[in-house]
Order: C-alpha cells, then sequence, then structure tokens
C-alpha cells in the first residue's frame, strides 16, 4: 500500500515539471501552485506597458518583450500577483498561488449570522454534510467523533437508540447539564435525555439531536469557546452546535437523489479474552448435582475442562468443554438500512427540498432496534420584492424497541452473557420463559437475569412524535439594512411501555410503567441587520434583535405492580397503581442582543456583542434582586499577511483573540420559593398536606457564569498546502449551581447556592495537509487535537467533596474534588505498608485475604487529550478515506473485569489452578511478611477479595481507534449521461474496525454505561460492534 | 432609511418588557403555595409514628433487642448484640426531623402566621413536644430550637440544644398547652385523626405527657421531678382505654411500620426474657403477642424464647435447636397487621405512673388500684388489634389474683408491667428501663460488642452531621460526652 502510494507520488512530481525549447520570445505555462492544473485565460504583461497576452485553454502563453530585462506580471482572479524578472531567460513557468485573503469563505455564525471566516475573532469549525452522510450512524452527531479539536463525543455503551455525550471544552458544570446547545435552521431545539443507566442498572432512554437524518444535514458548525457563543447568552457556557439542514438551493429544475445504506454490526469480540481452560463449578470441580450448578450459577471456579459429563443449570448433563464464545452466541449480526429520497427543486422565485427517509434498525442486543421516519421540507421563496421567507419542517416518528437494560443485572442481559462459564452455552437458556411464563432462571440468584428473558419477555418500549419547525421572513430594507422575522418550534410526545414481566425471577408478578413525556420549545427571533462601507477603508457590520424562548415540561406516569392475568400486560391488570405527574415545568428567556463587527481595510477586524437576558425562572412578585443577567464579548481578528512582510511560504496569517462572559444552568422553574402539596393518600378520609421537596429555595440562585479568553492562529502556508489553526482558551466557571450541605436536623436534604468553581485551560490544534493535489490524485490529510486541563476549583461553602455517581460494584466512585480534575475515580485501594507491599489477612482457612484500604484517588475520567487523524485519496473516480481517533490520559473503572476476577473467568486466574497460587505480602495481625500458598479450591475467596478492590479494576483508558473507513466509486459523467443520471457514487463503509492501541482489557475504553457528569464507569453496557456496508448515493 | 428607523423603534417597543409575564409563569399550577394546616397537621401525625424505616431500626433492631422483648441470631441486628450500625442507630433522626420535626415547625409556623386560635396551637405544642421528647429521650442533646427551621429562618446547621435545657421548655409548653385547652371540638376537627379535634382528651394527654416527662426526672433532679408529677396529676390525667395516644394505620397506603418491618424481616424472635416473664406469671398476653415461627401454634406450652445475643454458630450450643424455628416470634396475626394502631402512650402507662407516684411521694390515691388498673388497661388495651387479641375479665381477673400487687416491691413490679405494656414502643420501654432499671435485664455479651457487655444507654448522631455540621456537633460531643452508645443522657444520672 505505501509503496503504491510512494510510486504514484514519484510519478506525479515528474508530470509537475515541464520541459520547454528556447525561442526569442517568452513562452510558458501558467499553473495553479497547489494542484499544477493549468490556469486557462491568466493574464500576463510586460510591466509598465500595455503588451500583454492570456494563457489558453491548457495555460500556455507566448509574448514576445522588447527588453531581456523586463519584468512580467502574471495575474488571474482569486490568485496572487506574481512579477517574475525575465532576465534573459525564454521559458518563464509560472505557478499562482491561491490568495487565500480573497477567498471569502463564509459561515454560519451565532444566530444564524453569516459571516466572512476572516472576521472570525474566535475557532469554529464547519463540518460539511458528507462527513456525516457517508459514514452514517444512527445517531448523526457520533459522526463528528475525532473530527473537531476540543470537541469529545462519547457514544458508550447505551445501545443503538441510546444517547451521546458531547462536550466542548471541557466540562463548565459540576452537576449541572455540560452538553452544548443545539441549533438546527437558527433556532434551538431541545437534547434532553429522556433516561439512562444508574447505580440500580436502567436503560438509556435516547437524546434529543439523535432525531436528525444524517442525509439532511448540509453542515455541521461548531462555536466552541465563549466569543463564538455569546450572542446566545445563558445558554452559551458548554459550546453551540448549529446544523444547517439541506436546501433546494442551486439546484436547476427538479433533482432526485436517492441515499441508501446498509450496515452490519457485529460484536468485537476481539476486545474479551477470557480464560476458556478451566468451566463451571467451585472449589476447583465441576458441580456435582443441579443444586450446585443453579447455587454458583456464575462460577468459573470449577476444574480443568476436560469434555467429561456435567450436569448444567437445566438438569441436562453436556460435555465439560469450553462452547465457544458466548458473545458470539447471543448477540446477532445488527443491521442499520437508511434510505432517503430527497426532491429538490428551484427556480428564480423559491426553492425547495423535500426528504422522506426510513431508518430500520436492528440492534446487535436480540429483540432490539429502532424505526426511524424523517419528512422534511425545507422551502424559500422571494415574495415580493427584498422579501424572501424560508420555511423548514422535519417531522419524525421514532419507534425503539426494547431498550436494552444496562449497570446492575436484573433485567441486563449483557450481565449474564458477559460472566458465563466457559462451558455454558447460553443458547441453552433460549428460550428464557417456561411454558407457564415464568423465568427459566440458570441460577438461585433471582438478579441474574436469563438474558433471554431480559431480551425477548422484558419490555422498554417507545415512540417518540416530534416536529422541529421554523420560519424566517426576511425584508432588504436598502441594499445594506435588513430586517427579520424568525421564529421556530421543537415539540416531541414520548409514550414509553417498560414492563417487568410476570413470571420475572425477581419479581414473579411482575409490573409496569406507562410513561408520556412531553417537551416543548418555541424560540422567535426579530433582528435588524446592516453592513455597511463607512469609509473607503472602515465597514460595519451589525445586529440588533431581540429574543423570546420558552420551553414547557411535563412527564405523565402511570404505574402498576402485580399483574393479576398471567401474560396481560396491562395497567389496569394490576393489584397497585400509583400515578403521578412530574418534572412540569415552564420557563421562558426574554433578550436584546447586538453585535457590532468594524473593520479596517480588510485586515483589522473588532466585534463587540451583547446579550441581556431576562429569566422567568428569576422572577417572582415583590422580587427585589435583578431578574437578568446581561452577556458581553468582544473579539478581533487581524490579517497579518495582509499588512506585513511575509515569507515566501506563508500564504496567510491571521491572529485572533476574544473574551467573553456566557453563562449555562438551566434553572428550574418555581425554585424561587417554597411550595406544598398534597400527598400520598388520606387518612381516615383526611387529606396529606406538607412542603414539597427536601430542597431549601434559594430566591437568590442565578446562572453559573462563565468567562472565557482565547487567542489563536490561522495560517495557510506552502501554497496553501498545509493549513495550521491554533487556539488556546482559558474559562472560568464561577457561581456554579451546587447543593450547600445541609445538616440532617434542618429538616431539609439540601440547599441550592451559588458557589462552584471550575477552571479549563487548553489547546486546540487543526492541521490541513494536502500532499498531494493534481487533476487525477488527490492526498488530503487533517490532523487534530485538543489538550484540556479541567480543574476543581470550589465546591461548596466548605469545599468539601461533590459525590456523583457509583457502579453497582459500589467501591468506587466518581466525586468533584478540589484542585482535582473534573470527574475524579476514588476508590477502594490496596492496604499497604510502608514499602508498598499489600497488606493481607489470613482467614480461618490460611487463605490471605488483601485488606481493603482507605478509598483514594485511582484515576480521572475524563480523558484531558484528544487526537484525530483522517486521511482522504482521490484517484480520478475513486476516493479513499479513513478516521483514526484517540483519547489519552483518563482511565476507567471496569466492572466488567471486576466481576470476571470474582467469577474466575479473568485469564489473570489462570495462575495457580493446578497447584495452588503462590502470594506474598503483609500479615496485618503481625506486620510481618510471609508467602503462602493458596490452594485452588480457596482461589475463589482470595479473588473474592480482590473484586472488592477497585484500585485493581481502574485502568487506563487511553485508546487509538481505526474509527472510519470509506472507499468510494464516483461514476464518470460520460457514463451517466447517457442514463439520465446525474451523478452516482457508491461507497464501502466500516467504523470501528479495531484497535491501534488499548490499555484496558476485556473492554471497550468507552463504554460507560449512561452520558452523564459520571465518566469513567464501566459496568455491562452493550459490548461495542464493528460495522461495515455500503452507501450508495444516486441523483437524476 | 427613515422605515429602519421606525421599525427598530417598534421592535424595541414590541421587546422593551422582555419579562412580561415573567412573575406569573413561574408560578407551578401543580403545586400550592400554601395548605391548610390542618392537613398539615393530619400528616404531622402520620408522621409520627413514621415508617418502615426506622421503626425497622431504630425501634426493633436497636431498641426491642436491648430491651429484651425481641431476640434474634440475625448478625445485622445490631440491638441484640450490642454491636454498632451507625446508620441504623441514627435512623429516627434521619427520618424524623425531614419529616416529623419540618412539618410541625411548619404548623406552627403557619398558626402564629394565622394567629389561630390558642386551642389549635396547643395541639401542635403537645404534638411537637411528644417528637422532640422521642428524640431526646433517645439520643440526648439533639437540635431542638432551631431544628427543621432551613427554610423559615435559614438555618441550615442547628446548634444542638442541651437536653438539661430542652426538658424544662417541653414541659412548660404542656403546661401552658393544658391550660389553653378547654372541652369543646378543636379547630382541627377531624383533620385530628388521633382525638377528632376532642380538646379535653388533648388536655389529659397534655397532662399525661407531663406526668411522663416528670418522671424522667426522677434521677437528676428528684424535687423538680416531683412537682412535675403532682402538677401533672392535679391538672388531670388520662382516664382509660379511649384516652390512649396512637395513630390509626390502615392495610393499604397507610401502614404500620413496625409490621411492615416484620413483613420483610422475619429474623425476629420473641426474647427469652419475655416469655420466661409471662409464662412464669401465666400472663394470657402470651398468645396474643407470640407464636411458634414453625406451626404458628400459641399454645402458650408451646412458646419458647430465644436467648439473646446469639448468632446460627452459637445457636445450638445454647439452646440445644439448630434453628430458630421452634421459638416463639411475634404473633403478625394480631400484633403485626398492617392496620395495627402505632401506640404513642396508653392509659395503662398513666395508670403505672399513678401507682408509682403514691408509693414514691403520696401522690394521689391507692397505689393497688392504681396497678390493678394498670395491668387491666394494659391487656384490655389488646383489643385495638384486633378480635383475636381480645383478653377475657376472667382472665385478666385471674392474672391478678395469681399477681397481686406486691407493696414491698411496688417499684419493681409496677415497672416489670410497663415494661410488658410498652411492648413495641420500644422507644417508651428503653427510656422507662434507663428511669428505673427496670426489669432487671442480664446484658449480653457478644464478640465484637462495643459496650463492653453493657446494656446501651443511648443511640448515636447522623454520621453526615459530622461533615454537614462540623461545629455544633463537636460541640454537643464535648458537652454530653463521647458520640457512642454507652454515653448517658443528661436525666440518665448514674
Amino acid at each position: 500500500m505505501i509503496k503504491k502510494v510512494l510510486k504514484l507520488l514519484l510519478i506525479f512530481c515528474l508530470f509537475g515539471f515541464h520541459y520547454a525549447e528556447a525561442q526569442t520570445t517568452v513562452t510558458g505555462t501558467v499553473t495553479d501552485g497547489n494542484s499544477g492544473i493549468p490556469l486557462a485565460g491568466a493574464n500576463i504583461i510586460e510591466k509598465g506597458t500595455s503588451n500583454g497576452v492570456s494563457t489558453d485553454f491548457d495555460g500556455n502563453y507566448s509574448i514576445t518583450i522588447s527588453d531581456q530585462s523586463t519584468t512580467l506580471v502574471i495575474s488571474y482572479i482569486g490568485y496572487v500577483t506574481q512579477e517574475v524578472a525575465v532576465n534573459n531567460q525564454t521559458v518563464i513557468n509560472v505557478s499562482l498561488v491561491e490568495d487565500a485573503s480573497q477567498l471569502e469563505e463564509v459561515v454560519v455564525t451565532a444566530l444564524g449570522i453569516k459571516r466572512s471566516t476572516k472576521a472570525l475573532g474566535y475557532s469554529l469549525t464547519e463540518v460539511g454534510g458528507e462527513e456525516i452522510s457517508t459514514v452514517k450512524t444512527t445517531n448523526a452527531i457520533n459522526s463528528l467523533q475525532g473530527k473537531i479539536a476540543g470537541v469529545s463525543i462519547s457514544q458508550n455503551a447505551t445501545g443503538a437508540a441510546g444517547s451521546s455525550r458531547v462536550i466542548i471544552r471541557g466540562n463548565s458544570s459540576l452537576t449541572g447539564n455540560n452538553q452544548p446547545l443545539y441549533i438546527v435552521d437558527g433556532v434551538p431545539i431541545g437534547n434532553r435525555n429522556n433516561g439512562s443507566a444508574g447505580l440500580w442498572g436502567g436503560s438509556d432512554g435516547g437524546d434529543g439531536i439523535s432525531s436528525l437524518n444524517p442525509d439532511d444535514i448540509e453542515s455541521i458548525n461548531v462555536l466552541k469557546g465563549g466569543a463564538a457563543s455569546a450572542l446566545y447568552g445563558s445558554r452559551a457556557a458548554n459550546g453551540v452546535i448549529i446544523v444547517t439542514t439541506k436546501s433546494g438551493k442551486g439546484q436547476e429544475g427538479l433533482g432526485v437523489e436517492i441515499s441508501s445504506s446498509v450496515t452490519f454490526d457485529n460484536v468485537d469480540t476481539s476486545l474479551t479474552d477470557y480464560q476458556t481452560e478451566y468451566g463451571h463449578g467451585i472449589q476447583a470441580r465441576k458441580p456435582a448435582n443441579i443444586d450446585e450448578a443453579r447455587d454458583n450459577g456464575l462460577s468459573s471456579w470449577g476444574a480443568r475442562l476436560d469434555g467429561s459429563s456435567v450436569v448444567q443449570w437445566d438438569g441436562e448433563s453436556r460435555p465439560y468443554s469450553y462452547v465457544g464464545n458466548n458473545l458470539d452466541h447471543f448477540y446477532r449480526v445488527g443491521t442499520t438500512f437508511i434510505n432517503t429520497l430527497a426532491l429538490t427543486n428551484s427556480s428564480d422565485k423559491m426553492n425547495y427540498r423535500f426528504s422522506a427517509s426510513d431508518l430500520t434498525n436492528e440492534d446487535i442486543m436480540p429483540n432490539a432496534g429502532l424505526n426511524r421516519k424523517t419528512f422534511s421540507l425545507n422551502s424559500s421563496a422571494i415574495l415580493a420584492d427584498k422579501l424572501t421567507t424560508t420555511v423548514n419542517a422535519k417531522y419524525i416518528i421514532e419507534n425503539v424497541q426494547n431498550r436494552p437494560r444496562l449497570s446492575d443485572a436484573p433485567g441486563n442481559a449483557n450481565f449474564t452473557v458477559a460472566n458465563l462459564p466457559a462451558n455454558v452455552d447460553v443458547r441453552t437458556m433460549n428460550p428464557g420463559a417456561n411454558e407457564d411464563l415464568t423465568e427459566r432462571t440458570y441460577s438461585t440468584n433471582t438478579f441474574s437475569q436469563n438474558p433471554y428473558f431480559a431480551a425477548y419477555n422484558f419490555r422498554n418500549e417507545d415512540t417518540k412524535n416530534r416536529i422541529i419547525a421554523n420560519s424566517t421572513l426576511r425584508y432588504d430594507i436598502t441594499d445594506w439594512l435588513y430586517a427579520l422575522v424568525r421564529g421556530g418550534v421543537d415539540h416531541y410526545t414520548i409514550r414509553r411501555t417498560a414492563v417487568e414481566p410476570f413470571g420475572t425471577a425477581y419479581k414473579p408478578l411482575g409490573g409496569i410503567n406507562e410513561t408520556e413525556i412531553r417537551y416543548s420549545q418555541i424560540d422567535a427571533d426579530f433582528m435588524i441587520g446592516a453592513e455597511k462601507d463607512i469609509t473607503d477603508k472602515i465597514s460595519t457590520v451589525a445586529v440588533f434583535g431581540a429574543n423570546s424562548n420558552s420551553v414547557k415540561t411535563e412527564q405523565l406516569n402511570l404505574g402498576g405492580n402485580d399483574f393479576i392475568v398471567p401474560g396481560l400486560e396491562d395497567i389496569g391488570n394490576t393489584l397497585t397503581q400509583s400515578r403521578s405527574i412530574s418534572d412540569f415545568g415552564q420557563r421562558k428567556i426574554g433578550s436584546l442582543y447586538g453585535s457590532v463587527e468594524v473593520s479596517y481595510d480588510n485586515w483589522a477586524y473588532l466585534t463587540f456583542t451583547g446579550r441581556n437576558d431576562w429569566f422567568s425562572t428569576l422572577s417572582a412578585p415583590g422580587k427585589t434582586s435583578p431578574n437578568d443577567d446581561f452577556y458581553p464579548s468582544i473579539n478581533t481578528s487581524l490579517i497579518l499577511s495582509e499588512v506585513l512582510e511575509m515569507p515566501d511560504f506563508v500564504n496567510f496569517l491571521k491572529l485572533r483573540g476574544g473574551y467573553s462572559e456566557v453563562a449555562g444552568g438551566a434553572q428550574d422553574p418555581y425554585a424561587l420559593s417554597l411550595t406544598y402539596e398534597i400527598f400520598g393518600n388520606p387518612v381516615n378520609g383526611q387529606p396529606l398536606g406538607r412542603v414539597n421537596g427536601g430542597t431549601v429555595p434559594n430566591a437568590n440562585l442565578v446562572p453559573f457564569s462563565k468567562e472565557e479568553t482565547e487567542i489563536g492562529i490561522d495560517a495557510r502556508l506552502f501554497n496553501n498546502r498545509l493549513s495550521l489553526d491554533l487556539a488556546y482558551y482559558s474559562n472560568t466557571t464561577t457561581n456554579d449551581i451546587v447543593d450547600v450541605s445541609t445538616s440532617v436536623f434542618s429538616g431539609y436534604n439540601g440547599a441550592k447556592a451559588n458557589l462552584g468553581k471550575i477552571e479549563n485551560k487548553g489547546f486546540e490544534f487543526l492541521l490541513g495537509f494536502t500532499p498531494i493535489k493534481t487533476e487525477d490524485f488527490t492526498w488530503s490529510a487533517s490532523f487534530n487535537g485538543a489538550h484540556n486541563n479541567g480543574k476543581i476549583l470550589a465546591t461548596n461553602e466548605t469545599n468539601s467533596d461533590v459525590n456523583l455517581d457509583e457502579p453497582r460494584s459500589r467501591n468506587v466512585r466518581i466525586t468533584h474534588i478540589v484542585g482535582e480534575a473534573y470527574g475524579t475515580i476514588v476508590g477502594v485501594s490496596y492496604e499497604r505498608d510502608n514499602n508498598g507491599n499489600i497488606i493481607y489477612e489470613i482467614d480461618g482457612d490460611g487463605v490471605p485475604l488483601a485488606v481493603l484500604g482507605a478509598r483514594k484517588i485511582l484515576g480521572e475520567g475524563v480523558p484531558p487529550l484528544t487526537l484525530g487523524l483522517s486521511n482522504t485519496f482521490r484517484y480520478k473516480d475513486f476516493s479513499l478515506s479513513f478516521l483514526i481517533d484517540g483519547k489519552f490520559g483518563g482511565q476507567v473503572f471496569s466492572g466488567t473485569n471486576t466481576s470476571l476476577y470474582g467469577n474466575g473467568l479473568h485469564k489473570v486466574t489462570l495462575e495457580g489452578r493446578e497447584n495452588g497460587l503462590s502470594v506474598t505480602g503483609i500479615d496485618v495481625d503481625t506486620g510481618n511478611e510471609f508467602t503462602t500458598t493458596v490452594a485452588p479450591e480457596n482461589l475463589a475467596t482470595y479473588y473474592g477479595r480482590i473484586n472488592d478492590i477497585a484500585e485493581e479494576f481502574v485502568e487506563d483508558a487511553d485508546y487509538i481507534k481505526f474509527r472510519q473507513l470509506s472507499i468510494g466509486y464516483t461514476f464518470p459523467k460520460s457514463i451517466l449521461e447517457n442514463i439520465f443520471l446525474k451523478d452516482v457514487n457508491i461507497s464501502f463503509i466500516a467504523s470501528n474496525l479495531f484497535y491501534l492501541k488499548r490499555s484496558v482489557d476485556n473492554i471497550d475504553p468507552e463504554s460507560a454505561y449512561n452520558v452523564g457528569n459520571s465518566q469513567g464507569l464501566e459496568y455491562f453496557g452493550v459490548p461495542s460492534a464493528r460495522s461495515y456496508g455500503f452507501n450508495l448515493n444516486v441523483k437524476f | 432609511m427613515r422605515n429602519s428607523i421606525y421599525i427598530l423603534l417598534i421592535a424595541l417597543l414590541s421587546f422593551s418588557a422582555c419579562d412580561n409575564g415573567f412573575e406569573e409563569l413561574n408560578v407551578n399550577p401543580t403545586k400550592p403555595v400554601q395548605v391548610s394546616v390542618a392537613n398539615k397537621l393530619t400528616a404531622t401525625q402520620k408522621f409520627m409514628s413514621s415508617e418502615r424505616y426506622d421503626n425497622w431500626r431504630a425501634n426493633l433492631i436497636y431498641q426491642s433487642t436491648m430491651m429484651q422483648h425481641i431476640s434474634t441470631t440475625a448478625g445485622y441486628w445490631s440491638g441484640d448484640k450490642y454491636t454498632w450500625n451507625k446508620g441504623y442507630a441514627s435512623s429516627l433522626i434521619d427520618r424524623y426531623y425531614e419529616n416529623a420535626v419540618k412539618s410541625i415547625e411548619d404548623v406552627m409556623f403557619q398558626l402564629n402566621a394565622e394567629e389561630a386560635p390558642d386551642e389549635m396551637k396547643a395541639i401542635a405544642r403537645i404534638m411537637r413536644v411528644y417528637i422532640y421528647s422521642r428524640l431526646t429521650d433517645l439520643y440526648g442533646d439533639v437540635p431542638y430550637s432551631e431544628a427543621g427551621q432551613a427554610f423559615i429562618s435559614g438555618i441550615l446547621k442547628p446548634k444542638y440544644d442541651a437536653q438539661s435545657v430542652i426538658y424544662p421548655d417541653l414541659l412548660k409548653e404542656l403546661e401552658e398547652s393544658a391550660a389553653a385547652l378547654g372541652s369543646g371540638t378543636s379547630g382541627f376537627g377531624a383533620a385530628d385523626v388521633i382525638y377528632q379535634g376532642d380538646q379535653a382528651k388533648w388536655k389529659r394527654l397534655a397532662n399525661s405527657l407531663m406526668l411522663r416527662l416528670g418522671f424522667r426526672l426522677i434521677k437528676v433532679d428528684p424535687s423538680s421531678s416531683q412537682a412535675w408529677v403532682t402538677k401533672a396529676i392535679n391538672g388531670g390525667v388520662m382516664q382509660s382505654n379511649d384516652d390512649v395516644f396512637f395513630f390509626p394505620h390502615d392495610d393499604t397506603n397507610n401502614r404500620n411500620g413496625n409490621s411492615e418491618a416484620f413483613d420483610a424481616d422475619g429474623n425476629q424472635r420473641l426474647s427469652k426474657t419475655f416469655v420466661d416473664w409471662m409464662q412464669a406469671t401465666g400472663d394470657p398476653r402470651l398468645p396474643v403477642l407470640a407464636r411458634r415461627n414453625s406451626d404458628e401454634s400459641t399454645n402458650p406450652v408451646d412458646l419458647k424464647g430465644l436467648p439473646n445475643g446469639l448468632d446460627s454458630n452459637t445457636l445450638e450450643g445454647a439452646t440445644g435447636e439448630t434453628s430458630t424455628d421452634a421459638f416463639a416470634e411475634p404473633n403478625i396475626t394480631n400484633i403485626g397487621q398492617m392496620n395495627a394502631p402505632m401506640f404513642f402512650q396508653t392509659y395503662a402507662e398513666v395508670e403505672f405512673m399513678l401507682a408509682e407516684a403514691n408509693v414514691r411521694w403520696g401522690i394521689g390515691t391507692d397505689a393497688e388500684a392504681h396497678y390493678n388498673a394498670g395491668v387491666t388497661a394494659a391487656m384490655k388495651v389488646l383489643s385495638m388489634y384486633g378480635d383475636g387479641a381480645v383478653i377475657s375479665d376472667f382472665d385478666i381477673a385471674d392474672y391478678l389474683a395469681n399477681n397481686p400487687y406486691d407493696s414491698g416491691n411496688a417499684i419493681e413490679q409496677i415497672n416489670n408491667q410497663y415494661w410488658a405494656a410498652t411492648f413495641l414502643n420500644e422507644y417508651e420501654t428503653f427510656a422507662n428501663w434507663r428511669r428505673t432499671g427496670f426489669p432487671v435485664l442480664t446484658p449480653v455479651n457478644y464478640p465484637g460488642n462495643v459496650t463492653n457487655g453493657t446494656i446501651p444507654r443511648r443511640l448515636t448522631y447522623p454520621e453526615s452531621d459530622q461533615s454537614n455540621n462540623p461545629e455544633n456537633y463537636a460541640a454537643a460531643v464535648a458537652a454530653q460526652g463521647p458520640d457512642e452508645l454507652t454515653t448517658r443522657v443528661w436525666w440518665d444520672k448514674q
């Protein structure tokens, strides 16, 4: 492969040289300095004269000159004009360099304002739709992983319909939301997590951003820092991701586009490496009878597998030998079909794009999957002179079947499958239920579920109906002044049914929960914008506007326990029932904002923005403290390459810097004053009343504020072959909303206050490199990376630790500690003497049991360093691109490995199975060193204690993953012309192919069971899968 | 240009009130800003009975076993072995302060704000006294003057008040409350699910609680104790089982916490101490309170108590039994029903205290009559557990005939009866045992116990307060002594 590339490189280098015969006139070729492609129509003028010619179609020219010492001026629109002294040369080949400063790249910035990239005093990254629609994922935002410096995406082990965690420039809030604000076509959409797994299990309910169809996305712009996002004021603290969906603009006549992709997912068994030599059993022997088999359902502390007959959980005798990888046996080949039909049309008065899309996924988890249908209509029209309108609407219907349970064992198929002994074939447990509907248990531990019962008999399904619509009306008052009104709505309803069926071993009569979640957000802007040259050197771009945003949420819950008629899963068929409305809330933000950019001579730009937000959540009758806050920012961009003498290899150099104050922490409504409630059931007909909630309201609470300073360089070098974008930022969150520690005697279990403080400092780089660019072959590469140094500066009034989640093993927890990074992993350590030797207590059988040491810091859950490298090769009609990404510096606690140690399935536990394990340590009673041999039958006891020591299972989460591969072929136009097709592209796609580096064994380091603030905990999520498939795109 | 200025002006005008309607919007339409104080009173009464959590841990696991009403071989029943489970020990504080205390302080605040009639305040004040007395009796110094007021007065970290300060205030509150009560129906009416607003009953309760708290002072301040007891008796105490202070549970959504614990646990047996005491006297309560675990037999000859302080290893050596199936357990068909009443103070207890007052100080009339009335009431009141728990007048008379008042050993006899009469209200059993030393209990000496083989004298504070309220916690420990099971509360003077 590498050899071939080098060969090609060599050939193209040779083509780059052109030899010409010596003549009296000067001849030569003018080419593009980047690609070597000849430039037709370039002007060659003898300096100071009117003598001039143009290049022909092949870029050749011939000019007769009067003076051998004259100078030729070669110019071409969009390129830097070059002057060449003739100096008796007869052949002068010129390669022109693109004038980066003249390339008016326009990008969408905050509030949908389109701006020249030159003027931006902050970092903004745009990702084209192709990046998202080529290798598609069920949640389109996951396609950004590894592609944008400073944007860390965690897909985690939440299943195909699960949520993603997107963090930009580190976490801003200790316990609040840290995910960015999503703007689709100018208006915000909701991105709430509608359920997640925790300590006691559960499943991921999906998030808001996953509703978008990857084929509808034109571009995604990421406003990373506060300077970029300040115009969103109090909602900007976590950065802003602006999604622009495709329109019919630019289409000539009716266009039809069909995109089809199919991908297959296979559970990645290369991640696991279990011992397969010793089987089910206890005390180094196989189960003697069915009771022993069932009492120790997941114990792999048996004898060496010898092919003899052994009784298993169901009383059947089977060979005592390795049955193959149970992950392979249980998980199926997942499939995802995404089909999109798009119709586009455009005339001089209007254009539209209509698309209908169907995504059908069967998850690798049996009986789980989702179907998402998306209908999208984007249209714009010129209604009258100077009056244009845009109307965009999306309707999304999403059905999810059986969101898999994660984390704790009950209902979690993953738990059992990952822990089964080598000689127990998971397929013997299929079907999961007996004829009388009761669970076919394999263990007397009723909380270890039969995985087929979990997959096929548990229900956890939901339907989401969502409409995202917005409309813009723009009136151009003069050629430099316009007014714009924009309104948008995001409304969805999720109807969910979750059933623990009749017959569930741990809940024999079962139960049902019926839930309806409603969310709506309405957003309206009124804006006036001006763009005017004040003098011939000074110009200004200004926008002033007002915004109103309101959000309403509620959740209706019906619960029923103990089914009466078996198998009838209806709420009316239950003995005890409950009902409630939760999460009810309405809130509004009203805002005024303005942005003024002043530029001087096209090289110096200065932009001020300001936004004032008024909060309903801070409003109450008679309240004297303000219910509003002001968020300013300033940023500047200096195009140094325009004004300073630069070395030849510098084509463009920009220096930028900004300062901003933004805010975050969506304020809960009704939090200012105490409310009451009637609760429970009446006593003797007398209703019960009490204070609502255990939190002391704080009338003075405000959103946290975040200040950020950012500087950066944007450079293009070596004929624009190399581009470099560097950014350094430093931000501080102050007044983060935290729980003040409250004495139990106060009657309340918490009080909120603005006390938290977090600092994030970091740098980002984006290196673009085009080593080869010719007519037929291009190789471009992009390398990005970011390092964020996050630190907790204050937690609350006493700076005590803030405890976040713990996994079911309960020996480790994510904790915020002052002075440490965000989300420290704190867990039970080994007790050691001064020399670091492990201290043991010797039990009655002489087995050394490691003494549980204090909980201490074992790692940090958020990797500080992220890197991404993508390469794209194009040869004629073929393209090949791949993406490699990595995260470094973080750790993960592996619940799977904890369990594998305890159950004797981890390879480490092989040592000593025959002759005993030699253990040396310090005896806690005597303080003396001992060496003893743990007999094979006592290994389970020995490892059972190590099981409790989290230190053993916190490992580096570093990885380098071969994330994406696509090999595409675009059919040549010459072929297509005859068959009415405009464009046909077919690609082979693959994702999550393999790891180039991975530190932790048996698990995917990116497999936290939720996307909340407690990252770094792995506990029996859905295992990772490799995907591969095809993508076909046809345009008529 | 002019157009644009107009548009700009219109825009600014239309948005000038960026917070229009915000104050109304920020009012939760699903939660009221206030509810009737009557509804809160009902809830507070329910909170006094509390829930499974603390009844299981503080009442049953700790106190019922320390008082040798209950015994068990289960290791987590810390009170049976005098081991220390800090979470169990603090469970009453953990539940009471966030429910009963928070609620009664809110009730008082509202009654004062609404300038409610004194009789309503008096009823709330009596309940408040009961709530804090249960807390201070079990833990000693506890937050009182600043407790449960995080919202009302912004105190997130209340100071602990010395029991020597709390007690006089509780007694003063009872005196004033009794004085404020008349004879009609309270403004609370039926919302008072304990006495249905009967002011006279509340007044008698105020004096009965005064009698109880007055007696508590007997070791630390005997003259004051005598004065309060006298005052209480003169004020008029409970007169019959119609006056019993209890919370009425039902078997659907307001279940008795002890019964829920029995339902969920199953490790509890009746203590040998208790069963032997009843068998020795031919007590007709035995088959009502106990049944054999194995076959639910209530025949007294089948009923055998399990010694305290055993575990599954020591069981056989101590009793000859390999399992606890052969021993008596609480007869849940009577006393473990979900709708069982939760007793706070019974008429029987009052009669026993009247007897003791007469013996000690010659207050009132004939101690023997009070003793007989107490025993009778204690047996009769069991009928509130249901038809299976009715003890006949004949059996009572028979019992009294066989176990007549013994003036030579009156204090012990009376308080042994008090011990039997407060079965399952272990808060009161434990307090009265510490006050009187009766019944004389033989401590267990389980390996690893934290009391050096002595019966605990109090339970301990929540660990959380060491980090959430460190200064006040430290001050309390400095004043009262180490936060341990063996530390005595102020009135429990050695």
